[in-house]
């Protein structure tokens, strides 16, 4: 059992995504994360092992990698793609519930801004450490994270914005959000942030990394 | 002696120290639209328009130079054009066939396409055929293109150098090979193609440095004094140093070396956490480089660059245009501008500017305080 999760781990952490993946060169012909999830759940061990052995510390050390600046977004993303595609073998034990979600994480870029990498990523991650993800795309205006957070009860709400034109976009958001739903907890993450601005804003939580929201995320 | 706001630039682009430290910042299209409440559409699309607007503001606000952002309007702008719905003051919607823009204000256009586009799959890519020879576009930000009129590439300049009569140091801008291959496969995925298909990201970026390179060189023979490449992507939190040497450097370093051929100066601005890079950036073998975002959206300190890099470049920068000019009291604003006027005078080429771009809503008073700091504290004795 150990040594599946720990092989599955690897994969994840080094951004192996399927056997004829050819990153990275040093596990080139090597079965990746999809083909090795599949072993894993044929050979008996459970798909909340998968979960809780592999993936979420594997993604855990990638995003504390990415903190130090050991590793970087491409890394990341193959690490967060290799993640996804163990994520497709688990879904079944999802729906049937014999694996239960930390909860539901609603994201999006704040309205007038069209980047979404930092989302995107922050998304993966997340995902990864056990939490459904509900993805509202990109220039997200603050009625539809309003109506999102009506939609998913209990949901924790991200924003992000990569301009520093559109944080007020994302002021006008949290300010709107909280007005209407007090109790919504509100992360806001990217570029141009800080946690002043956050706190000034009103948001609960200002991510600087993807990590730093998952950390936040699994403590509540 | 006292120097003209060209020839202060120039002096302190060729690393030595004029009367006073040169100002000129860059502004943001919606710190633009903000102090001059134009015609959104118009002052996006129409070139002279455009061109009245920036010298406007190199006139209200004292700088020394101005940067061309964006050239090659096309005078025919309007033929594509469906229409032009006038929403409220500020706000524009231009119709075109295939596509809606929201002009305003308050930022950039926003672009509504009617058929969503797909990025290119790199495996399908045929540089040869794909990758355009001749740049005929420049990336804007997400999803926003502003095209390049072939027969009126550099009409701005010559424009700009009648109304202005040479008086101000004018600098161009075109857009690093990197950012034109992100654009093409998207961000995500071409950040993935790097590790994923590196040969074929190289070729690809070769193309475009050649046909970019072909621009700038022509760019230089307008009345400019500097080209400002653009690589937004190329810092710290996107790419590691060691893809920055293999997927940056070596291609802007190509068009550099073209600029500098031709006598004019050239400078990278890339925005973000690039401490690690100042370096390899040293290496492109650019004037100078620009931005160098002090913390939360960077983390160079100035004192620590000139240290570095000072002795072979200039530097223009680094007020964080967010939390210095937006948000900060006007106290503490004041002395965060002084502290980087008395470090920046202290090197050998510097320019007082924003980091980057100065923000929509920067108000014209804290725009002002600019000019006003440079003078008092940014003299150089004889």
């Amino acid at each position: 059992m150990e040594e599946f999760t720990d092989k599955i781990s690897l994969t994840v952490q080094k951004g192996k995504v399927d056997i004829n993946s050819p990153y990275p060169p040093d596990m080139k012909g090597q079965p990746g994360a999809d083909e090795l999830t599949r072993e894993a759940l044929d050979a008996g061990v459970p798909a909340n092992d998968i979960l809780n052995n592999a993936l979420i510390p594997a993604m855990a050390i990638v995003g504390g990698l990415f903190r130090e600046k050991k590793l970087f977004v491409p890394q990341v993303l193959m690490s967060a793609r290799a993640m996804s595609r163990a994520m497709v073998h688990l879904k079944p034990y999802f729906t049937s519930g014999e694996i239960k979600e930390r909860g539901t994480f609603v994201v999006g870029t704040v309205a007038g801004d069209l980047h979404d990498i930092g989302k995107n990523l922050a998304s993966m991650m997340i995902e990864g450490s056990g939490w459904r993800v509900v993805d509202l795309g990109v220039d997200v205006k603050s009625e539809k994270f309003i109506d999102a957070a009506r939609e998913y009860p209990g949901c924790i709400v991200g924003m992000s914005a990569l301009l520093t034109t559109t944080m007020e976009s994302m002021e006008k958001a949290v300010k709107e959000m909280k007005t209407l739903l007090p109790a919504q907890r509100i992360i806001v993450g990217g570029a141009p942030l800080n946690a002043e601005f956050a706190a000034r804003i009103g948001a609960d939580l200002y991510a600087q990394t993807p990590q730093a929201a998952v950390s936040y995320l699994n403590s509540l | 002696m006292i120097y003209t706001p060209r020839e202060r630039v120039l002096a302190a682009m060729n690393l030595q120290k004029p009367d006073r430290v040169p100002l000129m910042c860059q502004f943001s299209i919606g710190a633009m639209m903000q102090q001059l409440k134009p015609s959104p559409a118009e002052f996006w699309y129409d070139g002279e328009v455009f061109a009245r607007g920036l010298v406007e503001l190199r006139e209200r606000f004292n700088f020394d130079g101005i940067l061309v952002s964006l050239h090659g309007h096309s005078p025919d702008w309007k033929k594509d054009v469906l229409e032009i719905r006038d929403l409220e003051a500020g706000r524009q919607e231009v119709v075109f066939r295939d596509r809606t823009e929201l002009h305003s204000w308050s930022d950039l256009p926003m672009v509504y396409q009617l058929e969503k586009r797909v990025p290119a799959d790199i495996s399908e890519i045929n540089p040869e055929k794909d990758i355009p020879s001749v740049i005929d576009y420049i990336p804007v930000s997400a999803g926003l293109y502003f095209k390049i009129d072939q027969e009126h590439k550099f009409d701005i300049f010559s424009y700009l150098s009648e109304i202005t009569g040479g008086k101000y140091s004018v600098h161009g801008e075109i857009t690093s090979p990197f950012d034109y291959l992100l654009d093409l496969l998207g961000y995500e995925q071409g950040l993935i193609s790097l590790i994923m298909d590196p040969d074929k990201c190289k070729v690809i970026l070769e193309k475009f440095a050649a046909g970019i390179g072909d621009l700038a060189e022509e760019m230089c023979g307008c009345d400019i004094d500097a080209i400002k490449i653009s690589s937004p992507f190329a810092g710290m939190g996107f790419i590691s140093p060691e893809h920055y040497e293999e997927f940056v450097l070596p291609y802007e370093r190509a068009i550099i070396s073209r600029i500098r051929a031709k006598g004019k100066h050239v400078y990278i601005h890339t925005c973000g956490h690039i401490d690690d890079r100042l370096e390899l950036m040293r290496d492109s073998g650019a004037s100078g480089l620009e931005c160098l975002d002090p913390a939360p959206v960077g983390n160079v300190d100035l004192k620590n660059a000139f240290e570095r890099i000072g002795k072979s470049m200039f530097i223009k920068g680094n007020i964080d245009s967010v939390y210095s000019l937006l948000y900060a009291d006007d106290a503490k604003a004041e002395s965060d501008v002084l502290n980087i006027i008395e470090t920046g005078r202290r090197g050998d080429g510097f320019i007082l500017s924003t980091a980057c771009s100065i923000a929509p809503m920067v108000t014209k008073e804290r725009i002002l305080m600019l000019s006003r700091l440079v003078s008092r504290a940014g003299i150089y004795l004889p």
